[in-house]
């Protein structure tokens, strides 16, 4: 397959997929489905990456209602689009999104798909579908309420509006802000950090999370233990305790 | 009252202490503890006397600084650690605890440390306090409800970027994100835990488990079925108000 409109490049073990806008839009939203899907399947089996960073990038936006509009574009019934967070939210990985500039609509539905989110000052967010009669449809109103709360949710659902990285800091929409210019090195870093766990541990880890919030505690707790004896079984496992005890660095293989 | 090896349980005024005493491990948590642990969390839930338990640790570095890992290099098979950890199921017997637990938090709280502040319900924590998960970096995943009551209580995001990266945060930053309650300074933190458990004591004990009642299982259910719950807690309260003279 050819991408257009994704880039992306691996640093060990990190894979960094990039998702720039042009100034109105990130493209054509099927293309970047079927661009998102492809690489997530070239992803999924591949044992060498750990952790993905995708990196929304906004540069040289002039008008944030064309952007927006353009976004909203995409009508569920008319143009049978395809999901961007699909894809992403299969991943069994860590993934980070990054954000510079304008996270609106579908662009905002895949960050909220996404593990962690780290946004620079200047990155603004909001879910306008609402001003164009239409309400999100690629899990926005579902992950948006559960990350941030109801109350939260419904604001921004209700009014279309837009909020900065300062007040998606204070709801939690994101984990931290960092200084734009930092910003892409400092989710590396992250992102490097995290490469260095060990790989089956940080998968279960992601699966103990997102299907525990689904079930009951006394549920969700036997799928925590079940996880963690079947890392009993693992070669990381001992490796780890290990190097914890002779003070060195741990050399996972993913066994 | 006392007599265990790794923990010291007191009881004055309808407050119970649970003292974490291996003060050279870092208090670490180990097999022993358990088995302490699961004998005081019995007695408590059954003393009707005890109305509200405060959770703390001895020495100054630490409330417990994680799992002893020397106990760890010889893993039995899976299928002996599962049977053993269903057992005697401690998180189990200590989530289920009716009384309000108070956590007073202070130096490392890493690993099995966290996960024991999470099992209680309330966390104040002094400023010098260190809080992080440092598993998935030894190949592991927390086994003491971890993944499960700290997304509960921070959120799926915040508590993914603990379990992660393993960074650790501090007491200020905890209280941000709504890891604890209040953040205090050093010397006034088991001021602040006695005070607020005095509050709790002062009030009915069957109002106080009722609500604790309401709230915990309230969220492990549907909202109709919460409120139901919620609806047959008050009513038998009132039930028993107004039988006594």
């Amino acid at each position: 397959m050819r991408y257009e409109i994704l880039s992306f490049h691996r640093e060990n073990r990190v894979m960094v997929i990039q998702l720039h806008g042009n100034g109105t839009c990130y493209g054509e939203p099927v293309q970047i489905a079927n661009e998102l899907n492809e690489l997530c399947n070239t992803i999924y089996p591949d044992p060498e990456i750990q952790v993905v960073i995708i990196n929304l990038e906004q540069t040289g936006w002039q008008n944030k209602l064309t952007l927006s509009q353009t976004i909203l574009n995409t009508d569920p019934a008319r143009d049978n689009p395809m999901s961007w967070a699909e894809p992403v939210s299969k991943l069994e990985i860590p993934v980070i999104m990054s954000i510079n500039g304008y996270a609106l609509g579908q662009a905002l539905e895949l960050a909220l798909a996404c593990d962690m989110r780290v946004a620079s000052h200047a990155s603004f967010f909001g879910l306008p579908h609402i001003n164009d009669d239409i309400i999100p449809w690629d899990g926005g109103t579902q992950r948006l309420s559960r990350l941030i709360g109801k109350s939260n949710a419904m604001e921004m659902l209700f009014t279309g509006q837009t909020i900065n990285g300062e007040e998606a800091l204070r709801m939690g929409l994101v984990n931290q802000l960092i200084e734009g210019k930092a910003l892409l090195s400092k989710v590396m870093e992250t992102a490097q950090k995290i490469a260095g766990k060990g790989p089956i541990a940080l998968k279960y880890t992601k699966e103990a999370v997102n299907k525990g919030m689904d079930l009951t505690m006394d549920q969700a707790l036997n799928l925590e233990a079940d996880l963690y004896f079947l890392l009993h079984t693992s070669h990381d496992r001992t490796e780890g305790i290990k190097a914890f005890q002779e003070k060195r660095k741990a050399r996972f293989s993913g066994e | 009252m006392s007599g265990f090896e790794t923990l010291i349980y007191e009881k004055t005024d309808r407050i119970a202490y649970v003292t974490i005493n291996r003060p050279k491990a870092m208090n670490a948590y180990n097999i022993q503890m358990r088995d302490d642990l699961y004998q005081i969390l019995s007695a408590i839930k059954d003393d009707p006397d005890v109305y509200v338990v405060i959770f703390k640790g001895t020495g100054e570095k630490a409330f417990c600084a994680g799992a002893d890992l020397s106990e760890f290099l010889t893993a039995p098979s899976p299928i002996a650690a599962r049977k053993v950890r269903f057992e005697r199921d401690v998180w189990g017997l200590f989530l289920s605890i009716p009384q309000p637990i108070i956590a007073a938090l202070h130096g490392y709280v890493l690993g099995s440390g966290i996960e024991i502040a999470l099992c209680c319900d309330i966390r104040i924590a002094s400023r010098n306090t260190r809080f992080g998960l440092p598993e998935v970096g030894l190949g592991m995943i927390p086994a003491a409800g971890g993944t499960q009551t700290l997304p509960r209580t921070v959120g799926k995001s915040k508590a993914l970027e603990m379990l992660l990266t393993d960074e650790w945060i501090d007491g200020e930053e905890a209280f941000r994100i709504g890891l604890v309650n209040h953040v205090v300074s050093d010397d006034t933190l088991y001021d602040h835990a006695n005070e607020m458990a005095r509050k709790i004591a002062s009030h009915d004990p069957a109002a106080v488990r009722a609500a604790k009642q309401a709230v915990v299982r309230g969220m492990d259910v549907r909202l109709s079925e919460g409120l139901f719950l919620e609806k047959s807690l008050a009513s038998h309260l009132s039930a028993i108000k107004n039988k006594q003279p």
